[in-house]
């Protein structure tokens, strides 16, 4: 299973790390969860609360929090903050211009949050096997990422569908948070 | 949904506190510290069922994380919940899935007894094996939002611990359906225990434990049987 090559490389000192996937609705976090954890994506639901992974390997623990992104359910967002190590933003990177004008205005008010201030963000521009996707280049200057100066980032372009780059997003995040917690001790 | 009306029927009452032989009757003096100190299954049930309006398990699930099959899945027909009556509906069992040598007793789900607490599963002596599982739970929540939901299972042979896991979900979003994967290593058995666990049926067995804010609302507890 992919994830666990990624999980090894946590080490002892961390014992635990928490991920939080949000994004829009209809974004591809489930799938996401989902094919990194070798499960079937044939059919997957709107998510009407959370699902989350706990993976223990050899004493160290990964908890990923996937949240329903539907705007009903955005207000509990600030609830799964806390000691969040690391932030995955996921795109629907062939979603329309005004859903994207969202996503980029709901990613800069959670960077406002205080709770969320040491956390690492890797965004997932997802979907890259529809044509009408944009690139990696233009989801970063749509959630104009450039001007992101407090916290680490990092963008992937990916899709749920295919795994491309799933892992290789996921394994950027969990060296950031290693890496950073290493230097705080 | 209607609004539930379960907050004067949960308040605790004067007296179970005081009187310490009503200890565990009404479930808001079990703490989550004494169960994670608990080394034996408890004797009894250290809840009343009625205290359960918080939550409804929809499906439950384990898989081979070797090869993904699934190992055992049970789930309600529908994920649509009635919150009036809940504590009966916990178990409304509509189908069981998994090898045909795998079985959960579920004739005892139409009792309303403690029965319906206590879950006996027959699995193939080959599970003991197993190196990595994943067991998912999917639960449905109330109306009204749980600020604090947690849950403590502890896994005994006999009278010997074997795992625990304490999982705290935190906030759950009113109305919400949501999903726990726990992916974990099966705790290595040395031959002796191993064979004991074949031969001796009910001795390997679990208490879980699930706490709203900070208050015992749910104790179940399981049997396994290897064959």
């Amino acid at each position: 299973m992919g994830l666990l090559t990624v999980l090894k490389k946590i080490k002892a000192k961390e014992k635990e790390m928490r991920l939080l996937m949000l994004g829009l609705d209809n974004a591809g976090k489930t799938t996401i969860l989902k094919r990194i954890n070798g499960e079937d994506i044939s059919s997957i639901s709107p998510t009407l609360g959370f699902n989350i992974k706990t993976l223990d390997h050899n004493g160290f623990k990964l908890n990923i929090w996937d949240v329903g992104g539907q705007k009903s359910i955005r207000s509990y967002w600030r609830n799964y903050f806390e000691q969040t190590d690391g932030l995955v933003w996921v795109v629907d990177s062939a979603d329309r211009p005004d859903r994207l004008e969202d996503c980029r205005r709901e990613l800069a008010e959670l960077l406002k949050e205080e709770r969320l201030a040491g956390a690492s963000l890797l965004i997932f521009a997802n979907k890259q096997d529809l044509p009408s996707a944009l690139t990696r280049a233009q989801i970063a200057e749509l959630l104009d990422l450039q001007s992101i100066k407090t916290h680490h980032w990092h963008i992937e372009a990916c899709s749920a569908v295919t795994g491309d780059n799933l892992l290789k997003g996921m394994d950027w995040i969990v060296d950031d948070i290693a890496a950073r917690i290493f230097m705080l001790e | 949904m209607t609004t539930p009306k379960h907050s004067s029927k949960l308040a605790p009452s004067a007296s179970s506190k005081s009187d310490p032989t009503r200890r565990g009757s009404n479930g808001s003096d079990i703490t989550a510290d004494a169960v994670l100190k608990f080394n034996k299954p408890a004797s009894k049930f250290l809840c009343p069922l009625r205290l359960n309006q918080y939550i409804q398990f929809l499906e439950f699930r384990i898989r081979d994380m070797e090869n993904n099959n699934i190992l055992f899945e049970v789930k309600r027909s529908s994920h649509d919940v009635h919150w009036v009556e809940p504590d009966i509906e916990v178990y409304d069992v509509a189908n069981v899935v998994g090898p045909i040598d795998m079985r959960v007793d579920i004739s005892r789900f139409d009792s309303r007894g403690d029965e319906v607490r206590t879950i006996n599963y027959t699995f193939p002596k080959e599970f003991l094996d197993k190196k990595e599982i994943g067991t998912t739970l999917v639960f449905a929540v109330h109306p009204e939002p749980i600020n604090e939901f947690r849950m403590i299972e502890r896994h005994y042979f006999k009278d010997k611990l074997l795992k625990s896991f304490d999982f705290q979900f935190g906030f759950c979003i009113p109305n919400s359906v949501n999903t726990w994967e726990s992916v974990y290593s099966l705790p290595k058995l040395d031959q002796k225990t191993r064979q004991e666990m074949i031969a001796i049926p009910g001795s390997t067995t679990s208490d879980s434990f699930y706490f709203v804010d900070g208050r015992l609302i749910m104790h179940n507890k399981a049997t396994y049987t290897y064959v």
